[in-house]
């Protein structure tokens, strides 16, 4: 029978069961059922329906709906959707309703597939985006933490060689052993340089951080780079019979200033000599040039090899961990991070076989704009390489005796550098805290400041932002601040430098190093020149000397505050992990690494580090035998330590009590 | 089953009720209620399972589900360290709203352990605590009858 009215017609559609409450949990039908709902609850030929005991979901919103019912409430109770199954199980989205209807309670029924399904595709599109971001960010904290373990152990032998390099030239040396020692020294710097700028490029690159536009406040000279380069390599080159040269053409009128900074140009350069030396057969040539593109400017090696596998395509030759076909290769990150620099500052990278044989590999970067190569804020580093550190800067006299504020919550490295700056002949007050610091500054007008990044309270960028005002305010000279930290990463020294700061140095540092840095003006931030000095791998005695300018009286009262003072340390390291005390262990861990890193205690400094990153990502895994292998590497240090300075009386048993009850400082 | 979204509440049911698994993911909107017959000390007893949307930014859990409910498995994914904190939270408000039930905290997935991601001491010492855990795998379904054999045991012996 055809419906008569619109409302017989909704009461006869299918996608709606339409029942009137009697009460008692009971249902009537307003209508003919649609069919799903026999195939479902069997209703057929039921005059009054006991839905509860159909659906234990019914029966669960029936008490709901009952409620509304009762309360009189205007508008509709809903279910929100379910799913039913028939017999032949066949899936039904269902959603029910609780409304009033000519004055009757009623309850609403609708069999709802396609909006059912609309909202499930648009769940299902979010909720898998969600999972994909949350992977990448899981792989992207793996692939961070594998090459910060990377770079670290590249650095330690670098830092080693470079501060050998540092010592011979502190020595008389016959001039080609100078010669070769100041190679050497310059070599070690640069590649720590580079290492340094790979990690950047690499954190930039898995983070996405940065942006086309900070490349394009970047400028390098391609020549200058070229130059340096093939100076660079010629020896290996020589030695290897084959013949390096720089194509003839050079002199643009323009200038060759590209987007990039040279040290990564140099870096870029590098990978790709390295290869052509890698493949060039003895007797042949390796030339290097550039080309005017206009708005570009094309750099290119030409080698006389093999050329390129006729199967190679550009995405095989430049991938990560890509490998040269059948030839000797290395793990395939240099053409990679080549590729990924060049593009990220706007350019290209490729390779082709030449027609007269052999490879080339060019890159092509665009121009720098005029106002970057000169903008004063520009990075200085394409113009001013880094000044080397010379042990000769720590051994001149010093010109004016500076007022100097040292701020540093940790003793034993505030008074290595109050001694260490007295006994250069400065007038030095330190300070332990940030608010501290401010006041020194208030009170003293000190020339320099030196600020530990981490302090509790007020942490050095605080006390840089603080100080930066107050001279903005008086219009007072400015002073130079120089912060220092156990971590200094690119992404400390941006924040450094927008806090105010001239330099950032990592811990620990070298006294010729921290006399160069505030006896010369620090024109600009620039943390390339003043880079922290990890100390060799030389014994106890030595290293101690070196760190303390030889000055045997301090050595001592740092021994000595060291030995009273860790015990305490390690014990509240103890009690955080015991504890699961997250900040306690980071802040704890984080204190003690800044007390032994002047000792050369490498284990430990590894352990606390990662007893410190558990404690900030409140991850406790491993953390017992982090803190055995802590307190096992302490122990050989204070035994070494007592060896050396035998007069140095052991703690007695209330000392050590005493010690060890202080209560931990937090963060 | 109660947990965060893809943490697999609703591939276990499958698992229990079906005997089958889908590598797919795909997501639960709303409620879908399925029923099985276990038995538990020589006796049938009928476990309704309530299959209860995760939880995120989109869906938010209505408490009315809980309603009449006996028991519940909370689901973690261990490979997403976040679900776990998620469960708890939610498990917090459970107990808020319908006081001491017993519960089981599923860590799923085992057949992926490589890929965990969780502190496991803090599971440890929920079980020194006395609370149930259980690791399964509704992919190889390791686990997962014992899961909800174990529930079922204990709802019948709960005195709430």
């Amino acid at each position: 029978m055809a419906p008569e009215t619109v409302y017989d017609a909704l009461l006869s559609h299918e996608a709606m069961a339409l029942f009137e409450s009697s009460g008692g949990g009971v249902f009537t039908p307003l209508a003919a059922l649609p069919a799903w709902c026999d195939l479902l609850w069997q209703t057929r030929g039921e005059r009054f329906v006991r839905l509860s005991e159909k659906s234990p979901f019914l029966e669960n919103f029936l008490l709901e709906a009952e409620q509304f019912w009762t309360s009189r409430a205007p508008g509709a109770r809903n279910s929100g959707y379910w799913v039913e199954q028939d017999s032949s199980g066949n899936e039904f989205p269902l959603e029910a309703s609780a409304l009033w209807l000519a004055r009757k309670p009623v309850l609403l029924i609708r069999h709802l597939p396609g909006a059912f399904q609309e909202q499930q595709q648009v769940f299902q599109s979010a909720r898998d985006a969600l999972l994909t971001h949350e992977r990448l960010v899981r792989e992207t904290e793996k692939k961070e933490i594998l090459l910060h373990c990377i770079i670290h152990d590249l650095s330690q032998p670098l830092t080693s060689m470079r501060s050998c390099f540092e010592l011979l030239l502190g020595t008389q040396l016959a001039p080609d052993a100078a010669k070769f020692a100041m190679t050497g020294r310059r070599e070690s710097q640069r590649q720590e340089r580079m290492i340094r700028g790979l990690l950047e490029a690499f954190a930039a690159d898995l983070a996405g951080q940065q942006s086309p536009s900070q490349g394009q406040a970047l400028s390098a000279d391609l020549i200058s780079c070229a130059r340096r380069s093939v100076e660079q390599f010629a020896p290996a080159f020589t030695e290897r019979g084959i013949r390096l040269v720089l194509a003839p053409y050079w002199d643009f009128a323009t200038g060759a200033r590209v987007v990039g900074d040279a040290p990564r140009v140099d870096r870029i350069f590098g990978n790709l000599l390295d290869n052509a030396l890698r493949y060039s057969p003895k007797g042949s040539t390796v030339t290097v040039g550039l080309e005017d593109g206009g708005a570009t400017l094309r750099a290119f090696v030409d080698d006389e090899g093999p050329g390129l596998p006729k199967d190679s395509s550009r995405a095989d030759l430049f991938a990560l961990f890509g490998q040269g076909k059948d030839r000797p290769g290395k793990v395939g990150l240099g053409l990679y991070f080549c590729k990924m620099t060049v593009e990220r500052w706007g350019g290209e990278i490729g390779a082709e076989n030449r027609a007269e044989g052999g490879s080339r590999f060019w890159f092509r970067l665009p121009r720098a704009a005029r106002e970057a190569s000169q903008s004063p804020a520009s990075p200085r580093v394409a113009k001013a390489p880094a000044v080397p550190v010379s042990l000769d800067a720590g051994t001149k006299p010093i010109v004016k005796r500076l007022r100097i504020v040292v701020a540093d919550d940790d003793e034993i490295s505030r008074d290595l550098v109050i001694e260490t700056l007295r006994a250069r002949g400065h007038s030095v007050t330190g300070v332990g805290d940030g608010a501290a610091a401010v006041a020194a500054f208030d009170r003293l007008k000190p020339e320099v400041l030196l600020v530990d990044q981490h302090m509790p309270e007020m942490d050095g960028l605080d006390v840089a932002r603080a100080i930066r005002q107050k001279e903005k305010r008086s219009g007072a000279a400015r002073a130079v601040l120089i912060g220092w930290s156990g971590n200094s990463s690119a992404e400390d020294e941006r924040r450094a430098k927008e806090a105010g700061m001239d330099a950032l140095v990592g811990k620990p540092f070298e006294p010729s190093t921290l006399f160069q840095l505030i006896e010369q003006p620090v024109p600009a931030f620039q943390p390339e020149t003043v880079s922290s000095v990890a100390a060799p791998p030389e014994d106890l005695r030595t290293h101690l000397a070196r760190m303390t300018a030889g000055n045997d009286k301090l050595a001592r009262k740092l021994v000595t505050g060291f030995l009273a003072d860790f015990p305490r340390r390690l014990s509240t390291i103890e009690r955080a992990v015991s504890s699961k005390d997250a900040d306690e262990l980071a802040s704890a861990a984080h204190s003690l690494r800044g007390a032994f890193s002047i000792f050369d205690a490498q284990k430990s400094v590894v352990a606390a580090r990662n007893l410190e990153a558990m404690g900030r990502g409140r991850r406790f895994e491993g953390a017992t035998e982090e803190f055995r292998a802590l307190s096992d590497d302490l122990s050989r240090l204070e035994r070494e330590l007592r060896a050396l300075f035998p007069q140095l009386s052991s703690p007695t048993k209330s000392q050590l009590r005493r010690s060890r009850s202080r209560p931990g400082r937090k963060r | 089953m109660l947990g965060s979204f893809s943490v697999g509440k609703t591939s276990l049911v499958r698992r229990f009720v079906e005997s089958i698994f889908d590598e797919k993911y795909h997501t639960t909107i709303g409620v879908k209620v399925d029923k099985k017959v276990v038995p538990v000390d020589r006796q049938e007893v009928a476990l309704i399972l309530w299959d209860i949307h995760g939880e995120d930014v989109f869906q938010k859990m209505r408490m009315t589900y809980l309603r009449g409910m006996s028991g519940y498995l909370l689901v973690i994914d261990p490979t997403r360290r976040q679900t776990l904190e998620d469960a708890l939270a939610l498990q917090a408000r459970v107990q808020e709203t319908m006081g001491p039930l017993p519960w089981i905290l599923v860590l799923n997935k085992c057949d992926r352990i490589a890929e965990w991601d969780i502190d496991l001491e803090r599971i440890r010492s929920f079980e020194r605590s006395g609370q149930a855990v259980v690791r399964t795998s509704a992919k190889t379904g390791e686990g997962v009858e014992e899961t909800f054999s174990r529930l079922a045991q204990a709802m019948l012996h709960s005195p709430c």
